[in-house]
């Protein structure tokens, strides 16, 4: 995944209701290039069948394990 | 020093009131006395409160001299974060907006610990929405480290991590959402929880994000933190997320040694580009809990890089949905900083947003497969002791988040996988400053982690050390 540009976010901004300046666009498109880059691996690599949920059952497995000690 | 009430832990002032060795009065005016002294240069303290504080201690005073012992932490005088609800109190949360906001609820967290017999010293400093790491506010000015005046505190805690350290309460809430425990327990010389993500009922809380919010407690030792958590943790009506698994007993927890236990090192990431005092650090505890009796491994986490990028877009992301009203009626009325990081949140897609929540399972399974047959991972809290409050002073300046993010980059990794892990004082610099180590445990294990963490404070006095008034 790129990350957005400029231009690109002061659209995303508008269309949330929030608009920023030029300025602040460009300021922020800096602010998350790096996250964007520490992403990109994983971005459109996850499979089909995969929900947020996993994570609470992913965390219950560790209940389980110590309710089992 | 030594001789002051205040000076005594959170677990040894509940035992001397409950055998009425120290009466809740004397305590509670020895933390007024010392907050007195401190607070104008610390700047920890929200709100003091000495007048109902002194009542309510004869209050509570007066109950035990009829017999009625009201709690495990019956008249013991606490301060909190600014930003857990108390009915009836304003509750700013560091913030200009809410400089009036009168809580309405009083927030599960709090209503636990008076019931437990606590009372209210006043409440503690915070990062404005407790959205920034240094312990800078700009409608209340910075928090003082108090080793070091003019370096920072670290945050969010701000004020918890200060008037923890100085000895003005016994212990504090915080609350930690990218680090905001961690950092001022590191930067701060006190041990700081951050819980796991569902053991601690978050209702009553501010916001700041759903899926990473945590609350947990700083004060002078594990077994301190061990006697809050206990009695806090558990399930709540108010909160679902609050998981209903029965609460060990951390206390207990505490008291065990450690031989036998597995602690592990990171192989890469957590000591990359440390400052050499830290490194240093480091180095020493690991030879502590080796001497413990714990066996030490090598092991090689997944990339955690990727971890804190999709930390990023979730805390970013959420915070702006909770601010976006405020951000479109009252932008004038938030700090540059933190005006500037929730607006980062308005250019992260969905899309990307989803991946970050979609890609948390996997994670933690990966994480999990990493540690298996560990105990804990023990990493640094930050890569440098506490810069000054000068040179952390970013404002919205361009690299203000890569400054930020630099500075959070070992606690952010840990807020998305919802881990708990305890920051527990381990060293000092040259020049005094303290310096923290995070022990990192699985989901919903904070008794290990609490038993590692008072093992090692056993062994050392570097929880016991308190900054002097200058």
């Amino acid at each position: 995944m790129t990350r957005p540009t400029q231009r690109e976010i002061k659209a995303m901004a508008e269309v949330a209701g929030v608009p920023v300046s030029a300025d602040v666009a460009a300021r922020i498109a800096d602010s998350l290039g790096p996250a964007f880059e520490g992403f990109a691996a994983i971005a459109g690599t996850l499979p089909f069948d995969l929900e947020p949920a996993t994570f609470a059952v992913v965390q219950g497995a560790d209940r389980t394990t110590k309710a089992d000690q | 020093m030594s001789s002051e009430p205040a000076s005594l832990s959170l677990t040894s002032v509940a035992q001397a009131i409950a055998r009425k060795r120290l009466s809740s009065r004397e305590a509670t005016q020895s933390c007024l006395d010392r907050i007195g002294r401190w607070q104008p240069r610390l700047n920890a303290f929200m709100a003091i409160e000495a007048e109902a504080a002194l009542a309510a201690a004869d209050a509570a005073d007066a109950a035990l001299a009829k017999g009625q012992h009201g709690g495990a932490l019956h008249g013991v005088p606490l301060a909190h974060k600014d930003m857990y609800y108390e009915t009836g109190k304003v509750v700013t949360c560091g913030s200009k907006i809410r400089r009036d906001f009168v809580a309405a609820v009083t927030s599960t967290a709090l209503q636990r610990l008076q019931h437990a017999g606590t009372i209210r010293l006043g409440s503690l400093q915070m990062a404005e929405f407790a959205y920034g790491p240094t312990g800078h506010n700009a409608h209340y000015g910075p928090v003082h480290n108090p080793w070091a005046f003019d370096h920072i505190t670290g945050g969010s805690s701000s004020g918890s991590g200060a008037a923890v350290a100085a000895r003005l309460t016994f212990a504090a809430l915080g609350s930690d959402t990218g680090g905001s425990i961690r950092m001022p327990a590191h930067f701060c010389g006190v041990t700081g929880l951050k819980t796991t993500v569902g053991r601690v009922s978050r209702a009553g809380a501010m916001p700041l994000s759903q899926s990473l919010d945590t609350v947990g407690p700083l004060a002078r030792s594990a077994e301190d933190c061990a006697l809050l958590l206990g009695l806090m943790a558990g399930d709540d009506p108010d909160d679902p997320t609050a998981v209903a698994d029965p609460v060990p007993d951390y206390v207990a927890a505490a008291q065990a040694p450690i031989k036998g236990l597995t602690i592990g090192v990171p192989a890469a990431f957590y000591v990359d580009d440390l400052d050499p005092e830290v490194a240093r650090v480091l180095d020493e505890a690991i030879a502590i809990f080796r001497s413990e009796g714990a066996e030490i491994v090598q092991v090689a986490l997944p990339d955690q890089r990727q971890l804190s990028a999709a930390c990023q877009f979730v805390l970013a992301v959420e915070a702006a949905a909770f601010h976006k009203r405020w951000m479109i009626e009252r932008p004038q009325d938030y700090g540059p900083q933190v005006l500037m990081r929730l607006q980062n949140g308005l250019a992260v897609p969905a899309i990307s947003y989803l991946e970050a929540m979609r890609w948390r399972g996997p994670a933690l399974a990966a994480h999990r497969a990493a540690v298996s047959g560990i105990d804990a991972v023990i990493a640094p809290v930050a890569p440098v002791a506490a810069p000054t409050i000068a040179e952390s002073d970013l404002g919205n300046s361009p690299d203000a988040e890569a400054v930020i993010q630099r500075l959070t980059r070992f606690t952010r990794p840990i807020n998305y996988l919802g881990l708990p892990s305890l920051a527990i004082p381990s060293g000092f610099t040259r020049r005094g400053l303290p310096v923290g180590m995070q022990l990192i445990g699985a989901s919903f294990d904070e008794a290990t982690l609490l038993r590692i963490g008072a093992a090692f404070q056993r062994a050392t006095d570097f929880h016991n050390r308190a900054p002097e008034f200058a």
